[in-house]
């Protein structure tokens, strides 16, 4: 609580996950030959997140959460989507291995979220920035899915960053405590 | 239950799912379909995408009289019409600018079949494989398809095209009957004693002299065949394949000549249908078999140089270990075809075909050597495969590609699509082109032209006659695309 990080990243990672998920429903629908394989690219999300937050559950030290890493992983993973070309004969193989990377890494953070004092409060605030969010985004027409999902994918490296910047805080301020 | 629950909380029983279930959406993900084709607005293309234009609008008629109705309207509103099946040619014959499309999918119905005449009325958006399907349990099979059964049956007359059958002639000998709307907008039933010889045109007459609405084709009996491979050398093929003709006990035949570095041209293996008396009723229609292992093998070709060779050298395995099996008349056409699907941005993957006289064989691919590399690993214009069939002399279409008996020499290539590498292939294309008419051979319509005008002329010196006829029976040019525009206008 005490932290602005602990406060605020875990609340722009939800938000911001909800927020481009209909960007990034488009995009799958896109890439994806048939709604069979939409559907199993669903799934496979589905899975790797379970997998994910038990992997997060099962942790022995709870203070040590590899945030930043989780952070970076989406990511990176966001960005990658923005930059790949869309008729690409590889690309179903493509987009299976990054719904796994990313509902594995979706799993955990929330695994990890929910252990949070502040989970409770983010959940009702979360609804709310969402709801206006979505308004607001229904007045611009023009941004393609992929442009959203690579601003998110930038975002996140940048809370990758903060996190780290966070954690080199903790460790001066815990010597010298 | 409780075993279930206990397994969930094991983030290793968790991981093992997701790995197992990947694995099997990676096995089933489907191979890439090609986009191409009709939409109702923006632009229009066929099977290679090489020409996209902006048409009007694409029309479905319900019947037959709504489709008469279209083509009157056509002529009073000074409107264009061009026909698509499924547009499998390659060279904007199935659209035009700012035209009209009339999309003859609607049309698909099998409509009558009689078992002791052995013919089949069919309407003409109906594919091969809709044939197929309706006369297999009757121990029926088709005389003369492509080797694909994916084609409408107004695509295949109208480009008359020809298969793996070496007995029946060309496809357009099966055709006994057929039911046409004429420019005017007339419905009318020719036959081929028709003494205004609309079947002439029509065969062959890429939709611009009517539109096929039902056609009545002569099938056969869907025998039984025993597979014979053989490998062997280039200048041995004319005289084998002499002596094929004459054994009335083979059906059906094709050959496959290497473009692998290490026997470029010179190295073939052939692989023949042999007659047995068994007709078949029960062995099912074959289904798309194995398209992630043929795609591979096909892609691993597509590199080019010592992959190209190890891909021939699979080929040759192959071929050798199906000497010997049985498979069905109607199996036979229906060979695998999604294999080949290839998307890669920037470049395109073509089909052209080559007649050369049976007799000039041999000088031709020798004279080919200087035309095309053996190596083209480094090179931006691949060939893949070359594969090898026989057209009978066909005197009856007015846009005949064999004039006498003729190989086809059909080549699958490859390059991109920058400017400079499209005039690349047009020019080695256009090279090519010019030896195979030296040979006195021509080459197939249905495909990209990169032929001049000039090699039109040569390859068809009737089409004079053919241009004067459209005049005539199309005034008012009704039936038009991109074919005509750029070859015959
Ligand atoms: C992978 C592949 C393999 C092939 N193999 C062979 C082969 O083995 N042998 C061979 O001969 N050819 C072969 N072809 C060429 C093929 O036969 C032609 O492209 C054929 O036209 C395909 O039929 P379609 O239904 O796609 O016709 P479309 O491409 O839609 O139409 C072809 C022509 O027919 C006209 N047309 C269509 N329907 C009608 C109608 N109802 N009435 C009047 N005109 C109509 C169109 O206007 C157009 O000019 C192959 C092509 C491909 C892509």
């Amino acid at each position: 609580m005490n932290h602005k990080g602990t406060r605020y990243l875990p609340l722009v990672v939800t938000v911001g996950q909800v927020v481009i998920f209909p960007y990034y429903i488009i995009w799958l629908k896109e890439v994806s030959l048939t709604f069979t394989l939409f559907a199993w690219f669903f799934a496979a999300f589905s899975f790797a997140a379970a997998w994910g937050y038990q992997i997060a559950q099962s942790r022995t030290n709870k203070d040590h959460s590899y945030l930043m890493f989780i952070y970076a992983g989406m990511g990176i993973v966001y960005i990658l989507i923005g930059a790949i070309k869309n008729s690409s004969d590889i690309l179903p193989y493509a987009v299976i291995l990054l719904q796994v990377i990313l509902g594995l890494l979706q799993g955990y953070f929330r695994a990890w979220h929910a252990e949070q004092d502040t989970y409770h409060l983010h959940a009702v605030h979360h609804y709310l920035i969402v709801g206006c969010a979505m308004i607001g985004f229904s007045f611009v027409k023009i941004i393609s899915p992929v442009v959203v999902i690579t601003i998110f994918g930038i975002l996140m490296c940048m809370c990758a960053v903060w996190e780290l910047m966070r954690n080199e805080k903790k460790k001066t301020i815990i010597p010298g405590k | 239950m409780q075993t279930i629950a206990l397994l969930v909380k094991k983030p290793w029983f968790l991981g093992s799912l997701v790995v197992v279930f990947v694995s099997v959406i990676l096995w089933n993900i489907p191979i890439e379909k090609r986009k191409y084709g009709l939409t109702q607005s923006g632009l229009v293309t066929d099977y290679t995408g090489l020409l996209p234009e902006r048409i009007e609008r694409v029309v479905k008629a319900e019947n037959r009289s709504e489709l008469q109705r279209i083509v009157k309207q056509a002529n009073v509103d000074g409107q264009q019409i061009a026909i698509a099946g499924l547009q499998h040619s390659q060279g904007g014959h199935t659209y035009y600018k700012n035209g009209v499309v009339l999309d003859m999918r609607t049309f698909n119905r099998v409509l009558e079949i009689d078992e002791r005449q052995k013919t089949v009325r069919v309407e003409a958006g109906a594919t091969w494989e809709d044939v197929q399907e309706a006369i297999q349990p009757l121990g029926l099979a088709l005389k003369v398809t492509q080797s694909q059964s994916i084609f409408t049956i107004g695509g295949s007359l109208s480009v008359n095209a020809h298969g793996r059958d070496i007995r029946f002639g060309s496809m357009a000998e099966t055709i006994k009957e057929m039911t046409i709307i004429t420019p005017e907008g007339d419905i009318k039933t020719i036959t081929r004693e028709d003494p205004d010889e609309w079947m002439k045109y029509i065969f062959g007459g890429y939709g611009l002299f009517g539109v096929i609405v039902d056609v009545t084709v002569d099938v056969t009996e869907n025998k039984l065949y025993t597979v014979q491979t053989e490998k062997m050398k280039i200048d041995a093929y004319a005289s084998y394949f002499d002596q094929l003709l004459n054994d009335q006990n083979m059906a059906m035949h094709y050959a496959r000549v290497s473009v692998a570095p290490s026997s470029f041209l010179d190295e073939m293996y052939v692989i023949n249908y042999k007659q047995t008396e068994k007709r078949d009723y029960v062995t099912a229609l074959k289904k798309e078999r194995s398209v992630r292992l043929t795609k591979l093998a096909l892609d691993i070709g597509r590199h080019g140089g010592a992959l190209e060779n190890l891909f021939w050298g699979t080929q040759k395995r192959y071929i050798a270990s199906i000497d010997g099996k049985e498979i069905t008349r109607n199996n036979v056409m229906r060979s695998e075809s999604t294999f080949m699907e290839y998307t890669k941005p920037g470049r395109v993957e073509v089909l052209q075909e080559f007649f050369i006289p049976v007799h000039r064989f041999e000088a031709y691919m020798n004279e080919l050597k200087n035309i095309i590399p053996a190596n083209d690993k480094n090179e931006d214009f691949k060939i893949h495969n070359i594969t090898i069939r026989y057209a009978a002399a066909d005197p009856f279409t007015i846009l005949n590609y064999a004039k006498e008996d003729m190989f086809g020499l059909v080549v699958l290539m490859q390059h991109g699509l920058k400017e400079e590498q499209i005039s690349e292939a047009t020019s080695i294309i256009q090279n090519w082109t010019h030896l195979t008419l030296d040979h006195g051979g021509t080459y197939y319509l249905p495909y990209y032209r990169y032929q001049t005008k000039e090699q039109f002329r040569r390859s068809y010196p009737q089409w004079e006659k053919f241009a004067e006829e459209k005049l005539r029976r199309d005034p008012n040019n009704v039936f038009q695309n991109m074919f005509y525009d750029y070859y015959v206008k």
